[in-house]
């Protein structure tokens, strides 16, 4: 089977394209959340043919890398290419549909590549300070139309990053594929496997990020109340979820009542 | 020139809080933001000072070294072209703007930091993860109006409260009590995360965990394992190494006939 044909070109194109827009709402523009595996992975699946495979890959990354927080310095992991990218992999190397093993092997190989992201990202914000000796006008020039060019330049920056970090990913990742289909069926069912547990490593770090305690007392009640209510009374999911979200936010308050005595 | 006529119009406050949704644009780690709020508080320099001269002088001082939350950034830019109108009308002194930027940052920046990435992000997220897992498929547009509900009301509402108190961070604060919510928000959060194990059952089936074992048990295992991936990444463990680490365990429980 050729892996890269026309149809599977002008795909990685407007991956590319539609990744790089996404990419510049990570720092640079709006940051309306439009970047977050989520959004973004739900977004390329649907553009690929394969919702259900971004809403899959953008829940667990979603949950693995939201506390991974943007403070001072520090650059968090691209959780935007990682999604972007597992979708993308997983569905076109599946021909369109992206069976679970190909999710896992799509979500493993956007992993081992987070730390060429985050040196490249580091590598585009040392040389963005260029910027700022660009923005300082000559005798005679506008000023501010100087120092706007300069700073919205770094939007053609943060935009190219991404654009050329897919055009490398993604059919690296298709050529990865093309050899992992190769591998014995009892390495597949290791990635499926793998990604069932994920939702399960992301609640970890969810937990480990957001409490000082191991057995939360927050998190626990949400298990008992959840578990109980599905056990017990036959209602919708969507309604456990807001009974639960009723019961932290009551128990919060009330804490907070006591801690103020 | 009679300075007092100085005035702003509401579009070039305007103008201001739409360009601060571009402070980053040339985020560097020697400069962060400093271009960017220049460029945000532009159009009320060129507004204010038709003099040449002074308007270039003026920008020249805003792209001093600034950095600070994003979306609190637009209390420190409202309040900035409240101070210049007071400057600029001969109301104010030169130097009470640099020093209003540099006393706001940096706590303005802790507490947008603990506030909106450690505590609304992770609600909106877990939120709509947790309507996800049961099959909705409309859960990222629940997560992006949830998330942006908050930031972009926030953001608009301290901008218009720096403008209005000139930079007054105290009555921000009382005004919005960030720390409480933050609070709130976590333990719901936390709530919300438990909950979400607790419905295992109900899980989409590409992300239930097993359909052999009954709905409790199968709870009860992803909590096991939970906890236990508590613990390992207390230890220090990296989300990258616990993933290639995850990975591997399934690889070895395969293998051996375990699963």
């Amino acid at each position: 089977m050729m892996i890269f044909d026309l149809h599977t070109l002008f795909s990685i194109l407007a991956i590319a394209l539609v990744g790089g827009v996404l990419g510049l709402d990570r720092t640079a523009a709006g940051q309306f959340m439009i970047s977050q595996p989520i959004v973004a992975g739900p977004l390329i699946g649907w553009m690929l043919g394969d919702t259900t495979a971004g809403l899959v890959i953008g829940a667990v990354l979603e949950l693995i890398w939201v506390l991974d927080m943007p403070v001072g310095t520090f650059v968090p992991a691209d959780s935007t290419v990682g999604a972007v990218s597992a979708t993308a992999i997983a569905v076109l190397g599946g021909g369109g549909r992206a069976t679970p093993d190909l999710i896992g092997f799509g979500v493993l190989l956007t992993t081992a590549m987070v730390p060429v992201t985050m040196a490249v990202d580091g590598t585009i914000r040392k040389r963005n300070s260029r910027l700022a000796d660009r923005a300082v006008a000559g005798p005679g020039e506008d000023a501010g139309k100087k120092l706007s060019r300069a700073h919205l330049t770094g939007l053609a920056v943060f935009f190219l990053k991404s654009f050329v970090l897919y055009l490398v990913f993604v059919p690296a990742g298709l050529v990865a594929v093309s050899l992992f289909v190769h591998m014995p069926g009892k390495a597949h069912d290791a990635l499926a496997l793998f990604v069932k547990l994920l939702p399960l490593l992301g609640a970890a770090l969810v937990v480990r990020k957001l409490s000082i305690r191991n057995l939360d007392r927050f998190f626990l009640a949400g298990f008992v109340v959840a578990a109980l209510l599905t056990l017990a009374v036959p209602l919708h999911p969507l309604i456990i979820i807001l009974l639960v979200i009723m019961a932290g936010y009551l128990a919060t308050q009330e804490l907070m009542v006591r801690q103020n005595r | 020139m009679n300075e007092d006529q100085r005035t702003i119009r509401t579009l070039d406050l305007l103008k201001v809080f739409m360009r601060s949704f571009l402070l980053q644009a040339s985020w560097s780690y020697d400069r962060m933001q400093s271009l960017g709020f220049a460029y945000a508080i532009e159009p009320i320099l060129r507004r204010l000072y038709p003099d040449r001269e002074e308007y270039r002088s003026r920008l020249d001082l805003h792209r001093e070294y600034f950095n600070t939350q994003p979306y609190l950034a637009a209390f420190i830019l409202g309040a900035t072209a409240r101070m210049e109108l007071e400057r600029a009308s001969g109301r104010g002194r030169a130097a009470d703007i640099p020093e209003l930027k540099s006393a706001l940052m940096a706590p303005l920046g802790a507490l947008g930091d603990s506030f909106f990435w450690g505590a609304l992000m992770p609600l909106a997220a877990v939120i709509a993860v947790a309507v996800l897992m049961t099959g909705a498929r409309w859960a990222p547009l629940l997560f992006l109006v949830l998330y942006n509900g908050w930031h972009v009301g926030l953001r608009a509402g301290v901008f218009v409260w720096g403008y209005q108190s000139a930079g007054d961070a105290v009555a921000l604060m009382a005004r919005y009590s960030f720390t409480k919510m933050a609070k709130l928000f976590k333990a719901v959060s936390l709530a919300v995360i438990g909950g979400t194990l607790g419905m295992a059952s109900s899980w989409r089936p590409e992300l239930k965990l097993t359909v052999s074992l009954p709905g409790f048990v199968n709870a009860a295992a992803g909590l096991m394992i939970t906890l236990v991936l508590v613990v390992v990444l207390r230890k220090g463990g990296s989300p990258v190494k616990l993933m290639l680490g995850l990975a591997g365990v399934c690889l070895a429980l395969v293998y051996t006939g375990v699963v």
